[in-house]
Parts: structure tokens; sequence; C-alpha cells
């Protein structure tokens, strides 16, 4: 009995779980630790910024209006004289959760659509995967446009619509993915004992689909918070005087040579966000992928 | 792998870098071939004018816009003309009129025509033609000629319709024969609306009129790329000799504020309207450039449509003119180019009531009377916002974000709503807002011209978009139109204001002073109150 525990003990330290191997593989590069760094600096800024920051998101103080950056005001003030620090530690809030739940409500649907599509064959491909074709034919800002065109200007349609244009993208990931793994001989076996469809599908197949799909999904949250911003910026996304990060650089255009912490602010939160998601998802994909082991 | 990681990311920061180093330097780079240019040319004989929007139409009478009358103003002529930079009609102002006389019962206006004056079509203009002109709009209905009808009360045989008859006495002699006697005639005369057109060229033309403009102005049509470009060139024959200076003018529409004073420090564009008054200080610095005020004859408002809940009761209305911090809304986006304003009507106009005190910036007031009103808590409500820059208002998405906080501070729950300017106005028009952002440039310099057309209950469906309707102020408007002692007009129009105060269907807001920016060696422009200008005497130096 005590042998065989021990026998399983040293096992499970031969051979660690694949998270536990992905996590030193992630760890190796520092560039990817930065980049988780500044991803949890900014989700720590979220959660809890808002309850430290100096002012209110709206409090207007048109005396002091682009005034530029002093003790008082580290970041300056706005054209309606709001504590420009104070918004972007509040619009780190809005970035991200439309990030995140853009990207979790694609994955999913992206999933389930690509998994259908993959694991079935057929017709049932046939039909999903022209349908993402046809939603990849779109620039993808245009698609989203489009969408909050017909949905109406708000910050929750902006989301539905970088839900909506994301979900190709997934979709066709694990599409693939599961074109390869269903031809693994560990489903030909389970389909052999007599597993139900539902359950290769869930305990097997969507398991060993997933990797790909977190590396994407990270990746992905970096182009969801530029493109809410972007619609921000065009007037389609968050609506005044909620402190949207794109928002505030098309309300900062017109001071661009009077007044530039006005728009430089806004601008590196967005870029220094992104960058963090872009540099944490390139350390996923390394560490995830089995082909870039050595 | 790391490696080349560290390698991208330093080269990323080196990009970024880079950019804003450009953005830094643009400026100076765009001064210096502004300057380069400037040396090889010898005289500039073509203007480009950037301006914030396209023309409607080209047939003056079809237009009620200023994009369109900017246009305008220089292909046609009206019958008698304003001053320089006022709205006083004198024969002096070079008008087709040489002059007039009025009998004493102020019925019959007699018109001594210019000699020698030629049509761009080469026909000639004479009295037939101007018969000929009002019996075209006469016979239009309020689609066709909007203007023509609101200024003249109506078309045809309508009850309202103050002409009676306009006959040709000789070749040069013109005789309006009015129902009852209008004091602002001659002024409404002399809008933009009212220029003599060629009766060859519109009975040739027919609808297509307003893409083939022929009148007898300084400059005559050449082409135009919708939402792009009018050009205008010199008429050789025009009746001013040596008149107008320039060869061309090119009116160029470039939406964006920021955008077409880019266009005008890069040398694409030669003037620009619709400064904002941010970048006012920049402009007065750059030796290469000048700035103009136009003289301020406008009003920029909040409108409440006063056919809807809650804003049908006028607690509510008054209580919001409290809730509203016009001075600092003037200081922060007007900086200076603007006044506060009480009255819908300018000061500069004769009527203007000074004696009305105005609702100060009171928030403890404004929540009292919202309790009052029934509504302690406040209410959600939809805040319109032009889209557009507007002369009396440069910027309407910041304003009505001040005026969101504003109401904010006692509990009336603003949504800023916007909708491209033609749809936004006609929304408007139909009562579909709850309070929108507008405003009013007079066209002819007289108090009829905006509380009459703002205010009356005429005019709902048409300019009153508030939907605002008082019969006893409609007979205090009506009676000043007919009343040409100017001293009792006066005070006609003093009473109307008091019923405005009391009513509130609109809180003025500012009353601004537009901006035009042009390169430093435009001579001979003065930009006009009413906001369409004349360009025969602009030149390059």
């Amino acid at each position: 009995m005590a042998e065989a525990i021990d026998n399983k003990k040293a096992q499970s330290e031969k051979v660690p779980g694949p998270w536990v191997e992905a996590w030193r593989g992630f760890r190796k590069s520092k560039i990817a630790l930065v980049g988780m760094g500044i991803v949890l600096f900014f989700i720590a800024m979220a959660i809890v910024g808002p309850f430290l920051v100096p002012e209110g998101i709206n409090d207007q103080k048109l005396g002091e209006r682009l005034l530029p950056p002093s003790a008082e005001y580290w970041f300056g003030t706005d054209d309606f004289g709001r504590d420009i620090l104070s918004r972007i530690v509040y619009g780190a809030r809005i970035s991200l959760t439309v990030g995140f739940l853009a990207v979790i409500a694609s994955a999913v649907i992206g999933s389930i659509l690509g998994i259908l599509a993959g694991y079935y064959g057929r017709w049932v491909d046939t039909i999903i995967s022209r349908i993402f074709d046809i939603m990849l034919a779109f620039p993808s800002i245009l698609l989203a446009i489009a969408v909050v065109a017909v949905l109406g200007p708000s910050l929750r349609n902006a989301l539905i619509a970088i839900a909506i244009i994301n979900v190709p993208n997934f979709g066709r990931l694990i599409r693939s993915k599961v074109l390869s793994i269903k031809e693994d001989e560990y489903i030909t076996a389970a389909r052999a004992i007599g597993m139900k469809n539902a359950r290769i599908l869930f305990s097997h197949i969507l398991p060993n689909s997933m990797a790909p799909v977190i590396v994407q999904g990270t990746l992905a949250v970096a182009t969801a918070i530029i493109e809410a911003a972007a619609l921000g910026f065009l007037g389609l996304g968050a609506q005044a005087p909620a402190p949207e990060w794109g928002k505030m650089l098309a309300d900062a255009r017109t001071y661009l040579t009077t007044a530039p912490w006005t728009m430089i602010f806004p601008g590196l939160a967005i870029m220094l966000t992104v960058l963090g998601f872009n540099l944490m998802g390139d350390g996923l994909r390394d560490a995830l992928d089995p082909r870039m082991k050595s | 792998m790391s490696k080349k990681k560290l390698w991208s990311f330093a080269l990323m920061l080196l990009l970024a870098l880079v950019t804003v180093l450009a953005a830094c330097s643009s400026e100076e780079a765009a001064e210096g071939e502004a300057e380069g240019e400037a040396g090889e040319e010898e005289v500039q004989d073509t203007l480009i004018f950037g301006r914030g929007g396209d023309s409607v139409t080209l047939d003056p009478i079809g237009a009620t816009d200023g994009e369109s009358f900017k246009v305008t103003k220089n292909i046609f002529e009206t019958l008698v003309n304003f001053g320089e930079q006022d709205t006083e009609v004198v024969p002096e102002n070079m008008g087709l009129a040489e002059s007039w006389e009025i009998s004493e019962d102020g019925l019959t206006y007699t018109f001594d025509l210019r000699e020698g004056v030629l049509f761009h079509d080469g026909t000639e203009f004479n009295a037939e033609a101007v018969v000929a002109n009002f019996e075209r709009w006469a016979a239009g209905g309020p689609d066709e000629f909007p203007y023509y009808g609101s200024m003249f009360g109506g078309f045809g045989d309508e009850e309202g319709h103050i002409i009676e008859s306009v006959t040709a006495v000789d070749d040069y002699t013109v005789e309006f024969q009015l129902k009852r006697p209008s004091a602002p005639f001659l002024k409404n005369l002399a809008m933009s609306p009212f220029g003599i057109a060629s009766p060859a060229a519109f009975e040739e033309f027919g609808e297509e009129f307003g893409s083939n403009p022929v009148g007898t102005g300084p400059f005559q049509f050449v082409e135009w790329q919708r939402n792009d470009t009018v050009t205008i060139e010199r008429f050789e024959d025009y009746w001013q000799e040596g008149l107008p200076n320039l060869e061309s003018i090119i009116f160029r529409a470039i939406p964006d504020n920021s955008a077409r004073l880019n266009a005008l420090l890069s040398g694409e564009i030669d003037l620009a309207d619709g400064i904002n008054p941010a970048d006012a200080q920049t402009i007065a610095d750059n030796p290469d450039l000048q700035l103009w005020e136009r003289p301020s004859m406008n009003v920029g408002y909040l409108g409440f449509t006063t056919t809807r809940e809650p804003f049908d009761d006028p607690l509510v209305r008054r209580a919001l003119a409290y809730a509203i911090d016009k001075q600092a809304i003037v200081d922060a986006f007007f900086q200076g180019y603007a006044e506060t304003a009480k009255n819908p009507l300018p000061p500069v106009i004769a009527g203007y009531n000074d004696e009305i005190e105005d609702y100060s910036y009171n928030p403890e007031k404004a929540r009292e009377l919202l309790a009052q009103a029934g509504y302690p808590d406040g209410f959600e409500m939809e805040l319109w916002a032009m889209p557009v820059p507007r002369p009396y208002m440069p910027d309407g998405q910041k304003v009505a974000e001040a005026i969101q906080a504003n109401l904010a501070d006692v509990g009336v729950e603003a949504e800023i709503v916007s909708y491209e300017w033609a749809t936004y106005l006609e929304k408007a028009q139909n009562g579909e807002a709850d309070a929108f952002l507008l405003g009013w440039t007079g066209d002819n310099g007289d108090a009829d011209n905006f509380l009459y057309v703002l205010l009356d209950k005429d005019n709902i469906g048409s300019n009153n978009y508030t939907r605002y309707s008082n019969d006893e102020l409609h007979d205090i408007l009506i009676e000043a139109q007919t009343e040409t002692d100017e001293a009792k007009r006066a005070e006609l129009y003093k009473r109307a204001q008091e019923i405005i105060h009391e009513d509130v269907p609109l809180v003025p807001l500012a009353h601004s002073t537009p901006l035009i920016a042009g390169d430093a060696d435009i001579t001979g422009y003065t930009p006009h109150p009413t906001g369409s200008d004349k360009l025969e005497n602009v030149a390059f130096e």
C-alpha cells in the first residue's frame, strides 16, 4: 500500500501537470512576466483605484480647465476641469470590463460553434464555416460600426459588437483544433468503447483544445480594448460623461497643440494595457505550444 | 527568443517616441512650406474658402441655411443692400435699386433700378426681370421657397401674403403694392434669399436652377462638386467697374474644425470660418495668419419642446434655467468670444430689452422649483446636442456635457443624444426632443427675424422648434410687424421679451462672436453679421 503511494508520488514529480509545466515555461520569459505585471497592475487599478483617486470622475470645475500636470493634478485637468488621473483610473474599469466580457462572450460562442463545426462536419461545418467567412470578409471595425449603428451607440452595444466580430476568430481556431484531435487514437478508443458524442466532446475534445483559446483570448482582450477605444473615439461607444479612454482621446483632439496632456495620458493608458496583454499573450503561446518546447 | 522580443519591444518604444516627436515638429515644417510658396508666386488671384458644410442649393430662394447663402451672396444681388458690417438699408449700399420712395401710408414702394446691369447669361436686368422673379416666388409654396412665405406672410392669394402686386412702371421702375404696412419690408428685400435671378435662366433650367444659378453678381457659377467644392469665377461684365478683384473663388467644405484649421496652416485653403475659440490665440500669434471677428448677431440656446412632459410645465423650464451656469459655459467653451444671453434677441438689435433680469445660476432655487412642480427627486431626460459646429455655438457636444453636469447637480439625469445634422433638425422640428441645443443667426437685423421666427405659433413646424404657442405673444408680434413707428415697435418687442422670459420656452445661453482666420496677405474682407459675406473687394497683397 505504502509502496503504491510512493510510486504515485514519484510519478507525479517526474511528470508535472500540463498547467504547472506551462507556468514554468511562462516564467522563463521575462518579457511575458513584464506583460503580466502590467496587466495585473491595470486590473488592480480597475478594482481598487476608484476608491483611492482624489476626485470624482465627473466633478466639473470649469474654472480650472486645461491645467497642466501639477502636484495637485498629477495628470492635469481636461477641458471641463476634471482630474485626468481620476478619470483614467476609472477608465481602466470600463476598458477592462469591455475587454474581458467581450472576449469571454465571443470565446464561449465561438468555441461552441467551432466544436460543432469541427466534430460533426458535413453540412453543419459548411454552414458555420461560411458564416465565419462572411464575417471575416468585413474589416472588423467596420463590422463593429455597422452593428453599433443598428443597435444605437452605447457602451453595452459596443461590447456586443466587439463580441460579435471576434466570434469567427475563436470559432475557426477551435474548429481546426477539433479536426486534428478527433482523429487521435484516444478519441477513436473512446468511441470504440461506446462513449456518447456529448461526453467525448466535453470531457475529451474541449479540454484538449483549450490551450489555443487561452492564448487567443489574451491577445483578443488587447484588440477588444483597442476596438472599444476606437468606437468610443468615433462617438459610438461609451457616452458622455463616462471616462472611457477612447472618448477621452476624441475629446482631447481639439487641444492637441494647446494642452497635449489631455491626449498623452489616455493614449498611454491604452498603449500600456494593450502592450501588457500582447506580451502576456505571446508568453502564454510560447509556454502552451508544444512545438516551442525545446 | 527572448532576445528577439527585447528587440521588438525596444523598436516599439522607439516608434512611439518618433510619433510624438513627429507631432511636435510638423507645425514648423508646415509653416516653412507656406512661406516658400508665398515667395515663389506672384500675386494670388484664387481664393479658397474653407467652411464647415456644403451648400444645400445655389438657388437662394430655395435655401434657409448659411452655407447656401455664403455662395449665392456672390452670384446674386438683391434690390437693396445691407451695409458692409451692419443691417441698415440705404441707397449708398449699392443694391440693384439706385433709389426708392415709400408712400405716406407705407403701402407703395417704388424702386428706380440701376441701368446697364447684365445677368451672367448676357440678358439684361430690368423691371420686367424683377417682376418675373416675384411672380415666380409668389406662385410657389413653402416647400419650394420657404423664406418667401415666412418673410412676406404667405404665397399668391393667401390671406397673410402682404404683397398685393409687383408691377413694372417702365423699363427701370418697379412698384410694390402692399396689403398692409410692413416695418421690416426693406430689410426683408435685402436678405440673401431674395437675390434677383435671370428669368431666362430659371425658365430654361426649371428645377435644375439650383445647380445652375445665374444672377447679376460679381462672380458667376462654374461648377459644384457635391459635398466638396463650389467654384465661382469673375464676371467680366459686372456693372461695378474694376470689381471683383479676384479671378475665382473656391468654397471647400471641411466639416471638422481642427481639420479646417490644419488645412489653413498647411496652405491648402486661404480663409477658414468656424474657428474654435480655443485656437484664436494660436492664430493671433502666427505672423502668417490674421483673425477676424464677425460682428455678433446670433443666439445659441437650449430649447425645450414645450409640448412634452415634464417640459410643458413652466415651473420645470424655469427650474432648469436656474440650474445652468451660463457664465462658466461661456468662459470655458467660447473663451471670451461670447457674452451670456438673457433674451433670445441679441443686444445689437433694436427692441432689445435690457431690463430683463436673467435667471441667475442658483441650484438651490432650481431644486426648490422642481419640488414645487412635483419632481423633488428630479427626472430623466434626453439632452440633444448638435453634431456640427455652428457659428452661434462652436462645440455643442461640450456645452451639452457641461449642462449635463449642471442638471445632475439638481437631480436631473440627462442623456446626451445626437444625430446627423439634417436628421437632428428634422426630429427636433417634429418635437421629438425633450430639450435641444440650437441657435439662430439673424438674416436681416430685425427683432421680427428672431422673436417671430423662433417663437411664434405661426412657425411651429418650421423654425419654432420649441412648439411654444402663446396667443398673447402672437398678437404682439403681429402688431409689431404692421406697426411702422420704430419706437412703438421697440416697446412691443420689449413686452414680447418679458412674456418669453416669464414662460422660458428656451434658455438663451450666449451671443457669440464667430471667428474667421485667413492668410495674412488677404485684404478687403469684412465679415458681415448675417454670416454671409460679399467677397468682391477681397484681394491678395
